[in-house]
């Protein structure tokens, strides 16, 4: 019964081809709206989470709340307290940072005046360009020696080589550095901007450009093979247990690669869900063209009750009729879908992730809503009176 | 034997806003199997209620009706529609085929309502479609058929169910004499082989055909021939 339905049902879609997609249309842009959502959603987290993964997912940074009570537990002995309390951390370098104006004869530039240790280039696999990283003995005697990123180092000497020649960072009054490397370009780590840095020795930054009473951030080097994550989560549970939660805030890619992955997932669904509603105007066009072939099919209803179909055989048909028509819909709303995502995907270089559970799904719920809305139509079609329905013209 | 149709003191009124309309007002009456009988009757006269009491497309307001053993009083329609398939054979004056489907679908469609399964239910269309001469067509569409055509077809589909009674309304009625002649010989062909014929028609000269004649007016029915 339930194969002669469909085979039934798709000879009265195939009669009449235009009406029968006019009606669907609804669903189709429904369901096709809903698929591409899904699919652009997940190939965007997709995109998002590699870009991510190809800076490095190997440093965690922790910045500490400067109105905290407690930031003073924050000195320079506390990257020796966390290495020893926190398992897989290779390195972890304090870094002072403020931004300052920097000069050149007429050239100036809003940089990051970052004081860190002889040995940060080399942990978080910094390239020097040309010169050399300044060395342990460097900092230890607070030499006046600077090393650009590449933006600033293009900023100020456009047209010259840096290395060897002296730059004025702005801080209350301007002090003179020697530039002793410019650094290759790397890309910024969402917590670390290489690129529009200028470097000084760490001591030289407390002892000159200004004093902190706390170290302004830690830049933790996860052990190599270690899960960044679960270092994160580590350091997280250690930190929350000695200074309190409220005291540090701590970014590592791959926290922000899952933080990522839950935002544009929630957007999705959100989206999504938002889709979905055309579906529910679809559904109305569903009911309509259905009462409309009810209507229509009057005589043809009466015959089949003179002939023994019971009201349920009539809902049966009808219902199966809505179905199959809400399901044509869906499959060509899914077709609708990956082409637009396709599109879509190829214009922003997206690597396209196709959900087959979006599929599946998006088959189920068109059914669902021939059942829903044909279910009106067609317990009009079995209620119909036998008489009256045969002596329709 | 048991007849096939029996009505005891059938009423049937309807309310049509104050005025109750007595369609069909204390019919008793017995069809015995293998009978052949026409009903006539000018229009208004109760001859379509009569036939669709008959038919089980409608219950009684009063009074007893059994068709082949089943009491119809208080059935519901999916009782009424169980009987309908199993115990009667319609055939109209409009054919009433479905027009979007070939000769042997349509033969086969009671059947489908009955369960049977797909490759017996073509078989036993198949085989009613030849008992009605039309062998040749199974795969045409009513509006590939000719006006006699189509009613062998239509007579084909109420047999394939084996039912109790043919219930014929006006079979001839679209037809042309000589067609319709056809027809009537095949419903008498169709009665010789023992079937039990009601033949619903307002045409004494059809009615004629009949081996017993039962004529209704103003919702009673009286005997003749």
């Amino acid at each position: 019964m339930i194969w002669e339905n469909i085979h039934l049902a798709l000879k009265a879609m195939v009669a009449s081809k235009m009406r029968t997609l006019l009606s669907l249309l609804g669903i189709v842009i429904g369901v096709g709206s809903v698929i591409a959502i899904l699919t652009l959603g997940q190939s965007a987290t997709k995109s998002i989470t590699q870009t991510i993964v190809e800076g490095g997912l190997e440093t965690i940074t922790i910045f500490p709340d400067r109105s905290d009570p407690k930031v003073g537990e924050f000195d320079e002995e506390f990257t020796d307290v966390l290495k020893k309390n926190v398992d897989d951390i290779e390195t972890v370098l304090p870094v002072n940072s403020s931004s300052a104006l920097v000069r050149v004869e007429q050239e100036s530039s809003n940089a990051t005046v970052s004081g860190v240790v002889s040995s940060y280039a080399a942990v978080l696999d910094y390239e020097v360009a040309e010169g050399e990283f300044f060395t342990l003995a460097d900092n230890l005697s607070s030499r006046q020696v600077a090393v650009l990123g590449s933006e600033v180092a293009a900023e100020l000497f456009p047209n010259q080589s840096a290395v060897g020649r002296y730059i004025s960072i702005f801080r209350n009054q301007a002090k003179s550095y020697l530039v002793i490397a410019v650094m290759e370009e790397k890309d910024a780590n969402f917590n670390l901007q290489y690129n529009a840095s200028v470097y000084i020795p760490y001591n030289t930054y407390t002892d000159r450009f200004v004093k902190p009473t706390f170290v302004g951030s830690y830049v933790i080097r996860v052990a190599d093979g270690a899960d960044a994550l679960a270092v994160s989560d580590n350091v997280s549970t250690y930190l929350d247990s000695t200074v309190g939660t409220d005291a540090y805030r701590i970014f590592s890619p791959a926290s922000l690669a899952e933080m990522a992955t839950s935002i544009t997932g929630t957007l999705s669904s959100f989206l999504a869900a938002i889709a979905a509603i055309s579906l529910l105007v679809g559904g109305i066009g569903i009911m309509n063209i259905m009462l409309v072939s009810v209507a229509e099919r009057t005589k043809e209803i009466g015959v089949r009750k003179a002939l023994g179909a019971s009201p349920r055989v009539i809902m049966g048909q009808f219902i199966t009729e809505a179905m199959v028509l809400t399901l044509t819909g869906g499959l060509l709303g899914i077709v609708l879908g990956v082409s637009i995502s396709y599109i879509v995907a190829r214009a922003v270089e997206w690597q396209l992730f196709i959900s087959y559970t979006s599929f599946l799904l998006a088959a189920g719920f068109s059914t669902l809503v021939g059942v829903f809305f044909g279910w009106y139509p067609a317990y009009k079609a079995s209620k119909l009176d036998p008489i009256e329905a045969l002596n329709y013209e | 034997m048991k007849p096939v149709i029996e009505l005891e003191d059938v009423r049937r009124y309807y309310t049509m806003g104050e005025i109750i309309v007595k369609a069909l007002d204390g019919v008793t009456l017995t069809i015995s199997r293998g009978d052949f009988v026409s009903i006539t009757g000018p229009s208004g006269s109760g001859k379509s209620t009569l036939m669709n009491l008959i038919g089980c497309l409608d219950t009684p307001t009063d009074g007893y009706i059994h068709i082949d053993g089943e009491m119809t009083l208080g059935m519901d329609e999916k009782d009424l529609a169980y009987v309908r398939n199993q115990k009667v054979g319609f055939v109209f004056q409009q054919f009433n085929l479905l027009a979007k489907m070939s000769a042997l679908d349509n033969v086969a469609t009671p059947l489908l309502y009955t369960g049977v399964p797909y490759r017996e239910r073509r078989e036993i269309a198949m085989s009613a479609l030849k008992k009605v001469g039309l062998a040749d067509r199974m795969k045409h569409r009513p509006n590939e058929l000719s006006g006699g055509q189509k009613q062998r077809v239509a007579i084909a589909r109420s047999l394939v169910n084996n039912p109790s009674i043919l219930l014929a309304d006006e079979p001839t009625g679209a037809l042309d004499t000589h067609t319709g002649a056809q027809i009537l010989e095949l419903f008498e062909e169709l009665h010789s082989e023992g079937r039990t014929v009601v033949l619903v028609t307002h045409d004494t000269d059809i009615a004629r055909h009949a081996k017993r004649q039962i004529h209704v007016r103003d919702g009673r029915i009286g005997e003749a021939g």
